[in-house]
Order: C-alpha cells, then sequence, then structure tokens
C-alpha cells in the first residue's frame, strides 16, 4: 500500500468559495459596478460545480488507478519535500496550459471544456462552471510525464488542485488589473478575462492557469485591451439554464455530425477531433475564419493583439 | 470533509446565493429596445442585414428579418440578463395561450416561449409560417 495522502484542496475550499461569491456579490451591488450577477445564470454554475465535484467523487478512480499503474512502472520517487512540491506545482501548471490549449483546439475535449465558457457572465460563480465530463477527455494521459519523473500521484492531484484554487479569485470584474510586476508573471482577471471573450481578437488566447508565462513563451498571449471591451460568453450562445444540456451539449453536437449521412470516415473523425468549428462543406466558422471576416469587415484592426 | 458536511455546505450555500440574488432583482429578464434588439442580433450574426426589426410588446424578443430574401428569419429574446439569438431553421411552431411556442431542433436551444399579445401572436405566426413556405423546398418544387 502507497501511505501517501494529501488534502483534497478544492473541497476544502467550498466554505470560502461560498463566502467569496458573497462578498463580490456585496462589493457589486454597494459600489454599483465590477460585474453583473443574475439568478438562473448563478445558480447553474454552482450546480455545474456541486455536479462537477460529484463526477470526480464517481468517476476519479479512473484516473487515479492510471496514475497508480504508472507510479508502479517508474523507478523513480522524488519524494515530498518542498522543493519537489514547488517544481510539480510549476510543471503542472506547464501541464495544464496544454490540456486547456487542447481543450479549445480540440473538439473531442472542447465538448467538456465549452460548459466552462457558456455563462454570458463573468463572475465568481463563472469559476465553479466546470465539467461533468473530463474523465471521458482523456487529458489524464498529459499528466503521465509527472507520475513517470518521481512525482507521487497524490502530490500531482495536490498540486492539480492548488492550480484550480489559485483560479477561482481571477474570475471576477472587480479587480481591474493587479500590480505591473503581478501582471507579468501570473494569470490575473485581465488575462483571464480575456481568455474568457467571444470577440475575435480574444479567441484561443491566455490558456495560462497559474503562471502567464507559458502564454508568453508561446505565443497565444493577448493583453485585455480597454478599446474592446470583453463579450463574455461562447461564439454562439447556448439558451438553456438546463445543467444536463449544459453539460452535454457539445457531445450531442459532435454525435449528430459524426452520424450524419454522407460522409467520410475522415471527415467524421475531424468532427470529433479538429477544432471546433469545422465542418466538411466549410458552411460554419473556426476562430481563424471568425477573426478573418473580422478584420474584412474592420481593416484598421490589423496587426492590433489578437488579430 | 465529510460528505454530509460537503453536501450541508453545497445545498445550503446554492439556496442562499439564489434567493439573496432573486431578492436583489436579479431574476428579472432584459428588455430590448429596437436599437438593443439590432445590436443583439448583430453580436450573434455580425455579417446579417437586417431590414426589418419587431421588438415584442414586452420587449423580450423581437423578430429579424435579413435584407437577403432567402436568409431565414431570425428571432433575438432576452435570456436572463442577456440575449440569444436564431435563425428561424428547422422549428415547430405552436400556440400557447399567451403567444407562441417555438421548439429548435438544437439540444442547446431546445425552445423559447413568447409572450405576445393576441395581434402579436397572430401576425407573428403569420410571418413565421409565410417565410417558412417561401424558403421550404416544397414550396420552390
Amino acid at each position: 500500500m502507497d501511505p501517501l495522502t494529501l488534502p483534497d484542496v478544492t473541497q476544502l475550499a467550498v466554505p470560502i468559495f461560498i463566502a467569496a461569491i458573497l462578498g463580490e456579490f456585496l462589493w457589486i451591488a454597494i459600489k454599483g459596478r465590477g460585474g453583473r450577477y443574475e439568478t438562473r445564470d448563478a445558480v447553474t454554475s454552482l450546480i455545474m460545480g456541486a455536479g462537477s465535484v460529484a463526477s470526480g467523487i464517481l468517476l476519479g478512480f479512473i484516473a487515479w488507478g492510471f496514475f497508480m499503474l504508472l507510479w508502479r512502472l517508474t523507478p523513480l520517487d522524488l519524494g515530498t519535500s518542498i522543493w519537489v512540491i514547488g517544481l510539480c506545482f510549476i510543471l503542472d501548471d506547464l501541464r495544464y496550459y496544454w490540456v486547456h490549449r487542447f481543450g479549445h483546439r480540440i473538439r473531442w475535449v472542447w465538448a467538456s471544456h465549452v460548459n466552462h465558457h457558456s455563462s454570458q457572465h463573468y463572475n465568481l460563480t463563472t469559476a465553479l462552471r466546470q465539467t461533468w465530463t473530463g474523465t471521458f477527455t482523456f487529458m489524464m494521459i498529459v499528466r503521465a510525464p509527472l507520475v513517470l519523473l518521481g512525482f507521487h500521484p497524490a502530490l500531482v492531484l495536490f498540486v492539480g488542485g492548488l492550480n484550480l484554487v489559485y483560479q477561482f479569485w481571477i474570475h471576477t470584474e472587480a479587480i481591474k488589473k493587479m500590480p505591473r510586476w503581478f501582471e507579468a508573471v501570473m494569470n490575473t482577471p485581465s488575462h483571464h478575462r480575456a481568455h474568457h471573450g467571444r470577440n475575435p481578437r480574444y479567441l484561443d488566447c491566455n490558456y495560462a492557469g497559474v503562471f502567464i508565462i507559458w502564454d508568453k513563451m508561446f505565443g497565444t498571449f493577448v493583453p485585455e485591451q480597454d478599446d474592446d471591451p470583453v463579450d463574455y460568453g461562447l461564439v454562439f450562445n447556448i439558451a438553456t439554464f438546463n445543467p444536463l444540456r449544459v453539460a452535454f451539449h457539445e457531445w450531442v453536437a459532435i454525435y449528430k455530425d459524426v452520424t450524419q449521412p454522407g460522409l467520410t470516415l475522415k471527415q467524421r473523425l475531424a468532427y470529433a477531433f479538429a477544432p471546433p468549428g469545422y465542418s466538411h462543406d466549410g458552411s460554419r466558422d473556426s476562430s481563424e475564419t471568425i477573426k478573418a471576416k473580422h478584420l474584412a469587415r474592420n481593416p484598421k484592426d490589423a496587426g492590433s493583439p489578437g488579430l | 470533509m465529510p460528505l454530509e458536511l460537503l453536501l450541508i455546505l453545497v445545498i445550503g450555500g446554492i439556496a442562499a446565493i439564489a434567493v439573496l440574488l432573486h431578492l436583489t432583482g436579479r431574476s428579472n429578464k432584459r428588455v430590448l429596445s429596437a436599437a438593443s434588439a439590432r445590436a443583439a442580433w448583430q453580436r450573434q450574426f455580425p455579417e446579417s442585414r437586417v431590414s426589418q426589426l419587431i421588438v415584442a410588446d414586452n420587449g423580450h424578443a423581437a423578430l429579424i428579418r435579413d435584407a437577403e430574401a432567402s436568409a431565414p428569419l431570425g428571432l433575438v429574446w432576452s435570456f436572463g440578463a442577456d440575449t440569444v439569438a436564431r435563425t428561424l431553421q428547422d422549428i415547430d411552431l405552436a400556440r400557447t395561450n399567451d403567444g407562441l411556442r417555438l421548439s429548435f431542433a438544437d439540444y442547446s436551444a431546445p425552445r423559447v416561449l413568447l409572450h405576445l399579445t393576441p395581434t402579436e401572436t397572430n401576425s407573428w405566426q403569420q410571418m413565421i409560417a409565410d417565410h417558412s413556405a417561401i424558403n421550404s423546398p416544397l414550396a420552390e418544387a
């Protein structure tokens, strides 16, 4: 038996989440600025968050079993010193960047992640609008190198939880900008607001979890622009507050696309795994075509961040 | 954390936040003007050229006709404090006691209930039916 056990920080943070949501709401209500709340939108987000925790409890054994299998295979064990925990946190954040990027560029993974972007609001409840179907994306594979390098699976999941808890507070309009040094290194409300934008310039940018440096390294960083306020939501917004439809709508859309008659095998696979917006007949828009059409309508924006 | 405590926190927290938001007026639906309805439509369909826009009396929906004659009609409607828009293709249209119910072949937008005056109900139903007939393959055949 492996004795290492570490707390599930996302569960422990639930009381803080609730208190912070109430605090943000009161701030907005008193100040009259800093964001918007809507009852059904917020309740849907909170139910999605609760469902995500439940999904983790019910399906978490699959990822855990996979990681423990790798742990038995690897001859490496880096232990749990503070330096190892710090290194694991940084490498796991790099892992998060790529999983998140795949989540926007591979429709199969997007089907899981889309619900996080499905609110037209941006407040602390939006942070909790999390997937129920993450296990089925098989993105656990991206964590495999960490375990094979000698980071214990419990440690890998622990730092992943810390990463998610960090990301909670950046889902707010109440904080405009952090100090310059902080904005340069860390993911912040401003950077993440841009990530949630459906404006053409903000599509597929700022995938960072904790450190924004990954986006700067890999060319996906777009700073929030004062002259282009973020329009939150999806390119094609959903019209339902039903959590089941929020959780599964893109999976249903994939199924309909893949099973339509008259397609080649390659086209069927592309509907499942190509970037969102793929269509075999060119009838839909991808991020690239949306940006191109925007530039055709607004040539003055050419060369500005994200375009 | 014990599961019982987690459940109490989650259910209690969601209920408390829902009640607080509702009591402070955060459940009100957005009311559209002609200008805001047009902006909401073009937010979703930026290339559309609107030739006619009819806002419902209650301001919760607007019917859109595109300048392109072959384009389907469009509908933009209040979705909580926000808006959503769809073209009226592959829809089922039915009258209700106080308006129309449109059902879409879209899992992410299953249906919308339009609360309309009796006069609006008649005219919107007629417009949608006429336009659907004009654009249906059977009409062209």
